[in-house]
Parts: C-alpha cells; sequence; structure tokens
C-alpha cells in the first residue's frame, strides 16, 4: 500500500566471523518475525554459517530470543552463534552492580560462622576449619583459607578463589564442589598464593595465583594506569 | 567492684573445673576474695575438686528461685579463712532451670562482695554456656594441644566475640606433654596460638598429681613445687595484672653442664 519502498528490517551483512543480522529496534516484533522468516528463507546458502543477531535498543524476553533464533536455525545452513542488545532489564542491571561490587570482611571466621556477600569478598584475616565464606561474586583470602569457601554461589561459573594460603577443606564454586583430601597433592605441596576456578573439564583446579590473569583476564577492573 | 571471669572450652574433660579450682584457689592464696561458682546444673563436680562436697546445703537454684539467700549457699573453703567459698551447682534438676538474667543478677550481686567471681561453664554451646556467660565481664578458654579441643575452642571464642559486654577471650592451654609436642605428635603452643589467634594467659603442663589431688579434694595449686601447680599460680598473677614470663617446659631442672650444654646447642 505504502508508496515509498519498504523500510528494511533485517539487514544482513557479511563479516570475517560470519553473518551478522542487524535486527530493527522499532518495528512490531510481530512484523519482525515475519521479515525474519522471509530473509532467512530467501538465503540461499552452501555449507554452515554463523550468524550473530544484533537486537539494537530492542529488549527481548529469554522466550522471544529463544523463538528469534529458532527461525533463523530453521535454515540448515545456519547457526546463531550469539545474540546481543544493547538493553538490559533493571533488574539484572541492579543485579550486576551489586555483584561487580566488594564487600570486606576484617577478623577471623571461626567454627561454626558465616560470612556471605552479594558481590565479591575480601577477607582480611583467616577462615578456620568449618568456617564458612559464601559469596556470589569472588572471594579472596588475605590470610589462611582453611575452613569451606563458596564463590559464584548464583551460580557464575567464572568466580575465583584466592587465598594467601590455600589450605581449605571444601571449595565451592556455582553449583561444584570439591574436598580437599590428601589425594591432591598440589594443595599439601605449597599452598602459599594459590587460586581455585573451574578448569575446562568442568571440575575444579587449583593454580598459582599468579595464572589468574591468563585464566580470568575479564576478573581486571582496573582502568588507567601506565 | 569485683570482676567476673567464666571458664569455658567447648570440648568437656579438657579441665574446665580443675582450672577453675586451680585459679580460684591461686587467687586466694595471693590475697584475694574469690567466689566460685558451679554451672553445670546436672553435672556438679567443682565441689569434689575442692573437698566440699559433704558441706553443701543449697546449691545455685535454690538462690535462683528464693529458697534461700546468696549468702547461706555459699560454701566456705575453711584452708583459706574467708577468702574462698563455692557456690556449688543443682545436682537433681537441669541447666533450664536457671535463665541467662538469673545468672547475671547473681553474678552482679556477688561481685559487690568478691575481689574475682570465677564460673565454672559446663561443655557445650547451649544453655548451660549461655547461662555461665551471661554475666561474665571476662573470659578464659581452656583448651588441650588435641585438635578436636582446639577446633571447639575456636568455636567457643567465635560465640564469646560476639557476646556483648565481655572482654576478648583468653587462652590457657591445658595438659601439655612435653615430649608429645617436640616430637610433633601434639600440636604445640605456637601452632595453636596462632590458629586462634588470641592472647595467651598460660600453659599447664600435664602431671599425675593433678587427678591424685582431684581426687582428695585438694587442688594442686597448693603444692608450690609441682610443675602444674607453677602453671596456675603463673596465671593466678597475670590475671591480677602482673606480667610473668611463660614457664620453660623443661621437664627437669637442669644442673650447671645441662645449662651449659643448653647454651651451646641453641
Amino acid at each position: 500500500m505504502t508508496q515509498m519502498t519498504k523500510k528494511q528490517l533485517v539487514m544482513i551483512k557479511g563479516t570475517k566471523s560470519g553473518l551478522v543480522l542487524r535486527l530493527d529496534d522499532q518495528c512490531s516484533y510481530a512484523e519482525l518475525l515475519g521479515e525474519m522468516g522471509q530473509k532467512v528463507g530467501e538465503e540461499a546458502l552452501e555449507g554452515m554459517a554463523e550468524v550473530q543477531l544484533h537486537l539494537g535498543n530492542r529488549y527481548c524476553t529469554d522466550d522471544q530470543v529463544k523463538e528469534l533464533i529458532g527461525i533463523v536455525q530453521e535454515s540448515p545452513h545456519l547457526r546463531v552463534s550469539k545474540v546481543q542488545s544493547d538493553v538490559i532489564r533493571m533488574e539484572e542491571c541492579n543485579r550486576r552492580i551489586i555483584e561487580s561490587q566488594s564487600e570486606t570482611y576484617v577478623g577471623i571466621i571461626r567454627s561454626g560462622q558465616i560470612v556471605k556477600a552479594d558481590g565479591d569478598l575480601v577477607i582480611i584475616g583467616d577462615i578456620n576449619p568449618n568456617g564458612k565464606a559464601i559469596a556470589n561474586g569472588n572471594i579472596f583470602v588475605l590470610g589462611r583459607l582453611k575452613g569451606i569457601a563458596h564463590a559464584g554461589a548464583g551460580g557464575n561459573h567464572d568466580a575465583v578463589i584466592a587465598a594467601s594460603w590455600l589450605e581449605a577443606t571444601h571449595l565451592m564454586i556455582a553449583d561444584k564442589i570439591e574436598t580437599m583430601t590428601d589425594e591432591l597433592t598440589v594443595l599439601s605441596e605449597s599452598p602459599e598464593m594459590e587460586c581455585a576456578y573451574i578448569h575446562q573439564n568442568g571440575f575444579i583446579a587449583i593454580d598459582r595465583l599468579q595464572e589468574l590473569r591468563n585464566l580470568r583476564p575479564n576478573l581486571s577492573t582496573f582502568k588507567g594506569g601506565s | 567492684m569485683g570482676e567476673a571471669i567464666v571458664v569455658t572450652s567447648g570440648k568437656g574433660g579438657v579441665g574446665k573445673t580443675t582450672t577453675t579450682a586451680n585459679l580460684g584457689t591461686a587467687l586466694a592464696l595471693q590475697g584475694k576474695k574469690v567466689c566460685l561458682i558451679d554451672t553445670d546444673i546436672g553435672l556438679r563436680n567443682l565441689d569434689v575438686v575442692l573437698g566440699l562436697e559433704n558441706r553443701i546445703i543449697y546449691d545455685l537454684v535454690d538462690v535462683v528461685e528464693g529458697r534461700c539467700r546468696v549468702n547461706q549457699a555459699l560454701v566456705k573453703d575453711k584452708r583459706f579463712d574467708d577468702r574462698l567459698f563455692l557456690l556449688p551447682a543443682a545436682q537433681t534438676t537441669d541447666k533450664l532451670a536457671v535463665s541467662p538474667e538469673q545468672m547475671k543478677e547473681l553474678v552482679t550481686e556477688l561481685k559487690r562482695e568478691y575481689d574475682f567471681v570465677l564460673i565454672d561453664c559446663p561443655a557445650g554451646i547451649e544453655q548451660g554456656y549461655k547461662n555461665a556467660v551471661a554475666g561474665a565481664d571476662r573470659a578464659i578458654v581452656v583448651t588441650t594441644p588435641e585438635i578436636s579441643a582446639v577446633r571447639d575452642a575456636d568455636r567457643i571464642i567465635g560465640l564469646l566475640e560476639q557476646e556483648e559486654g565481655i572482654e576478648p577471650p583468653k587462652l590457657i592451654i591445658n595438659r601439655i606433654r612435653r615430649h608429645l609436642m617436640d616430637t610433633g605428635e601434639a600440636l604445640d603452643v605456637n601452632d595453636i596460638t596462632t590458629h586462634l589467634s588470641i592472647d595467651l594467659l598460660g600453659i599447664v603442663m600435664d602431671d599425675e598429681n593433678v587427678i591424685s589431688s582431684s581426687n582428695k579434694g585438694e587442688p594442686v595449686v597448693m603444692d608450690p613445687s609441682n610443675r602444674a601447680a607453677i602453671g596456675y599460680r603463673n596465671i593466678a598473677r597475670r590475671i591480677l595484672g602482673e606480667s610473668v614470663p611463660l614457664m620453660s617446659m623443661d621437664d627437669k631442672q637442669k644442673g650447671f653442664f645441662g645449662k651449659l650444654k643448653s647454651l651451646f646447642s641453641k
């Protein structure tokens, strides 16, 4: 009906790392779905292409994101590798702010005591056996960790536990748990300055503190300096 | 106004009652007026260790429930003129017969008349413990060089640190056996104090006479030559504010050559 040429709602761009679908963020969601279906059908491709979806300023619920991915992957030649959006919900934003904050506890966490933090937890002191530190973020102990530490308690698999002296009885990261038995000789050899993280193999691993910058480069929030 | 000190440990059998009896006696020997309170209701034995069992007429629960006045229930130890008294625990009821508020009131009343009120705490962290610490100004944690006792001490220190109106607890390491520490089979004094990170009030060597004197009802501290007694006496002096160096753990007095040898072997 419109005289003007209809604005493209789905722009397709080719990049080195595959196709990028830039989706219009002003039209209705239903319109977008319709055009996506068409475009994906038109694409005549051979082999397999990685697709990134850029949502712009459109907020999609988890179900909508699934729906979009579903439409793209109806084509046997396309696979969605990433969905990117410029907007997040307030809720998630607040959660991220809290998780990126760090709380400090000065003192000894003794047997039977539990210290919890919403974000990172810095403990200046020891965690004695049967004492427990729980954080949604990372746990850093400037002292001896001889008790229990649970980092990424909210499910963050990237969380780490670092201690000046890592002699814990139990280490937990997200939903993984490791009991520090004598069989783990890594610990008994030199418990000084170590960190624990979830290895690619899915188990908790322990390494020198200095390796952390390679293992979790995103941990650094430091800006500037020279 | 005197001071109330609770003697506690978490774990049973590490020597709370023996420590209370000996420190009380040592303080009385130093000329202080001391009152001991046994709060282990249902399992009292401070009276036995002091040899005062058959002089008990009224007990703690009688006082709290108003069946007698405090002075009627106090048992005097005749060996120390008017300086050492015991308020025995009841044996026929349990720890729930007394509340922390009642204990606090009682201890405050006793502090007016005595220089020191020593409170013997029962094992555990339940009602009995809560009663015992309720009125205390200071706390002494007793442990032995065993991991189980140190773990429980850690727990109890954590609880004491959260208690309001009580000074940071001090540590006594009891039943030290020199040869076990030397061979590394028992934790050493340094390990324990670093682990618990509280001030060390003193150490007491393990000695057979502690048991035999308890059975006789005469606290070992009355024998000035006994090595456990020296430990208790030193602790009593530290409680009074003197600075006394930590006793040497050597089993026997070395002769001149022994001293010379140890001088060179260092």
